[in-house]
């Protein structure tokens, strides 16, 4: 069997681990371990697409995660704020949409739960139980919320990405931390810091092959995370095996050579910006149904020093060690949160293991820059092609004569 | 607000003739075959202050471009607005209250004048590294915290000056290590792209710097207390306190305008260090080499400049503006292993505002920043939402910025020999 494919085998041993797993797993801790596993797909679907943005375009966009709560944030204020009912309320703002009415909820923020200032609780009591509140359904609030990031980057990207690379990493931090300032600011309508929540990804439970699974099973969101995953993957490899990703590249190694040859840099950069802020913003809005409530905390330097982390240390030139790697680094963070103690002194390991984590982005980048994984698989691509280079190099030897060099 | 109909008709209006004359503007000095480098700036600052009547002028005689015409349409624009907004809502504290409006400017000047001095050390690692240090604000909150520390828990009778200097010296030396450890690469050619490699590299260190501060200093709030106390004066007289008067926290001159000591210290603290710096870089060899690698780091090499070693010496003196500027501030703000993030954004806006590696521009621009800062959080009518949204006004500055003069207040068009091209 030839070395080549074992990278290969290894992907599809992964997948077919990540199939089984969920099935073959019956441990006490089964809703805790799938709980980090979802969330490690999270981080490595955000991974892999600031991979392609960082490693492939050469775009240092700090504002990954400001992009994630623009997704989570759209489809959360979607779900919350508007519904659909047959017959008008005539408290709230609404308009006639096919035979019902489209009601959008006051921003009241965190008093809404009272009756008398919600307008469609008001009208539901008027009501009765006769008529039938349906609320947005959960996937066009995650489409929509996907568009918004799009969008966003569309702005963000026409404004900066015209200018070097200093100011994308320079404007997208402000961006992101604008964005939490205001969330937080805004309670009337994002209720701030204490977040706002959302409906499950399947409010009503969900039969799967024959089996109901509750709204709170682990089981559909895994799947669903998962499936995006593998989604995000293929799509980010196709652009990047593509021309697109042809042209991306030579923009990164020599924009103003690149733009000699043609290629219109701007708009490649504005491109794959949009691209991969809207994979961010559709997995902020998938893990903020799942998690069930988003914060503004989200939104801190920290989640996004992780994603920078986790794309160095698999490695930032290429989007499948990048995600790989954040799977493992998720698993490593939550096997460091136990503290312990040596002697009097109470090591505090929910914080060290971030600086341990720190500490090891630095030496990476340092070192091994290419990652700790892409080096592994290198040995397996290459490995053969550098003994071959070697052994052919060995038999041309005595032919290496001074001045021959000219006529090869 | 009273008539926010006529504000933001009036804001409409502006930013419409804004984007029309930047956009024509350089359509017809392109079609006259003129240079277009600032078009953009002035066909916008004259369209929102002059609506269509100075555009026409402009695209009639399309004049060549100076820095007057670039000064004087955009102090009309500022004008404009604040004309607009004193009309639409004439009750508001910053339209009828003077004394407020003058205590709101001086402070704002005096803190703008902290802010330049942390920015300054950004523009000096820019303009001789090529790199823009995004550990900055964690330098800026070392520096406070090693001051705390000396001054107010280990050693309370030693005086702030040593635990001033303590701070700085040890960023210094944490500065020029790492300059030393982790940025070498950069210059020799071990790392591809050293712009990007400078960037994650400094993320990675700030990230670090920053929770093992508070592994080990913890996540409670810590505040200095006052390094010195102000004199008790009272001019011309104790009964008439007209011209100056001051007790130990506060200085109120000319009876109208308070100014709390922790930031009058720090500003004159900054403005002399400023001067240091300024006489270090423009009389002294080492500081003359610095700026000679600044400007063209291969002819500084012929010359005789070692640039590596002024790389090191620009970050490690960088690291410690930051962490002065944060020593200085310790005993007027509460302390926290996050509190560096809102500065470091602040000083990057200011450095691009100012010029990318100018040093006077990041003065101009922190002194800007902090009048503007000062005016959003005085002028906004809803006070709470005003305070949460200060690091916003920041980012509508660098917007404008972005869109209207890349380069900068008084940037140059080239800087920084090799790492500094796109």
């Amino acid at each position: 069997m030839n070395k080549t494919h074992a990278p290969n085998i290894a992907g599809v041993v992964l997948i077919a681990f990540f199939m089984a797993f969920p099935f073959v797993y019956t441990a006490d801790d089964y809703p805790y371990i799938m709980h980090i596993l979802i969330t490690g797909f999270f981080y490595a679907i955000l991974t892999a697409s600031w991979t392609m943005l960082a490693g492939y375009a050469g775009q240092f966009s700090f504002g990954h995660m400001g992009f994630m709560a623009v997704g989570a944030y759209t489809t959360a204020l979607f779900s919350h704020y508007i519904y659909l009912t047959p017959e008008p309320t005539n408290f709230c703002t609404e308009f006639a949409f096919g035979d019902g009415y489209l009601i959008v909820l006051d921003p009241i923020g965190v008093t809404s739960s009272t009756l008398k200032q919600d307008c469609l609780r008001q009208a539901m009591e008027v009501w009765g139980d006769g008529v039938a509140v349906t609320p947005m359904p959960v996937w066009l609030g995650i489409t929509l919320g996907t568009l918004m990031g799009g969008i966003f980057g569309f702005l963000i990207g026409t404004l900066v990405l015209p200018l070097r690379a200093a100011y994308l990493a320079l404007f997208t931090l402000g961006f992101s931390e604008i964005l939490r300032a205001a969330i937080s600011a805004e309670i009337a309508v994002t209720r701030g810091q204490a977040g706002i929540e959302l409906p499950a990804l399947f409010q009503d439970g969900v039969t799967l092959f024959g089996k109901h699974f509750d709204k709170t099973d682990k089981l559909p969101p895994y799947f669903i995370m998962f499936f995006l995953l593998l989604f995000c993957l293929g799509l980010l490899g196709l652009l990047a095996k593509s021309k697109f990703g042809l042209f991306v590249r030579a923009l990164r190694e020599d924009q103003d050579a690149a733009a000699a040859l043609g290629v219109n840099t701007t708009r490649y950069k504005v491109m794959v910006f949009v691209i991969t802020s809207m994979i961010a913003a559709g997995a902020g809005a998938t893990m903020a149904h799942y998690v069930g409530i988003i914060s503004p905390n989200n939104l801190v330097i920290l989640q996004m020093s992780l994603i920078v982390a986790m794309a160095v240390i698999g490695g930032v030139e290429n989007i499948v060690a990048a995600a790989v790697g954040a799977i493992l680094l998720e698993f490593l963070l939550e096997m460091l949160r136990n503290s312990f103690q040596i002697g009097p002194v109470e090591i505090d390991m929910t914080v060290w293991r971030l600086v341990f984590f720190g500490v090891l982005l630095m030496l990476t980048l340092r070192f091994s820059p290419k990652g700790l994984l892409v080096p592994t698989i290198d040995y397996f691509l290459r490995g053969h092609i550098g003994k071959e280079t070697v052994a052919k190099r060995g038999q041309n030897k005595p032919d290496d004569e001074p001045g021959s060099e000219a006529v090869n | 607000m009273e008539f926010s109909g006529i504000f933001w008709g009036v804001i409409g209006w502006m930013i419409f003739w804004g984007v029309t004359g930047s956009i024509v503007s350089r359509r017809v000095y392109l079609h006259k075959d003129l240079d277009t480098s600032n078009t953009g700036l002035v066909g916008s600052m004259l369209g929102a202050a002059t609506g269509p009547v100075g555009l026409a002028f402009l695209w009639m005689k399309t004049p060549e471009i100076t820095t007057r015409m670039m000064l004087f349409p955009s102090l009309a624009t500022v004008a404009v607005f604040m004309l607009t907004f004193s009309i639409s809502d004439p009750g508001n504290l910053c339209v009828t209250n003077g004394s407020f409006v003058a205590s709101q400017i001086s402070n704002g000047l005096i803190i703008g004048i902290i802010y330049g001095f942390m920015a300054l050390g950004l523009t000096l690692i820019f303009s001789i590294l090529g790199v823009v240090s995004f550990a900055h604000g964690e330098f800026y909150m070392i520096g406070g915290m090693i001051t705390y520390f000396f001054t107010t828990v280990w050693f309370p009778e030693l005086g702030p000056i040593v635990g001033i200097l303590a701070a700085c010296i040890s960023t210094f030396i944490l500065g020029a290590v790492f300059e030393r450890v982790f940025l070498t690469p950069m210059y020799t050619g071990k790392v591809d792209r050293p712009v990007e490699y400078g960037i994650l590299i400094t993320f990675g260190l700030a990230f670090t710097l920053q929770y093992f501060i508070q592994a080990t200093v913890g996540a409670n709030p810590v505040k200095a207390k006052r390094f010195f106390d102000f004199p008790k004066v009272r001019l011309p007289s104790a009964e008439d306190p007209w011209l100056i008067k001051t007790s130990r926290g506060n200085m109120e001159l000319f009876d109208t305008i308070s100014i709390s000591n922790p930031r009058f210290t720090a500003a004159v603290m900054c403005i002399l260090v400023f001067l240091a710096l300024m006489y270090f870089l423009r009389r002294t060899w080492t500081g003359k080499a610095l700026r000679a690698v600044s400007l063209d780091r291969d002819a500084a090499a012929i010359a005789g400049i070692n640039p590596n070693k002024m790389n090191m010496l620009a970050f490690a003196l960088g690291s410690m503006i930051a962490a002065l500027a944060g020593a200085m501030l310790v005993q007027a703000f509460s302390w926290l292993p996050q509190v560096g993030a809102i500065p470091a954004m602040r000083s990057f806006v200011i450095v691009v505002l100012g010029g990318l590696g100018s040093i006077p521009g990041a003065f101009l621009g922190g002194v800007i920043v902090g009048l503007v800062e000062a005016a959003g959080t005085g002028c906004i009518p809803n006070a709470q939402k005003a305070a949460s949204y200060i690091p916003a006004y920041g980012m509508i500055v660098l917007t404008l910025t972005l869109l209207l003069r890349p380069t900068g207040l008084l940037g140059r068009k080239y800087a920084s020999g090799t790492h500094g091209k796109v």
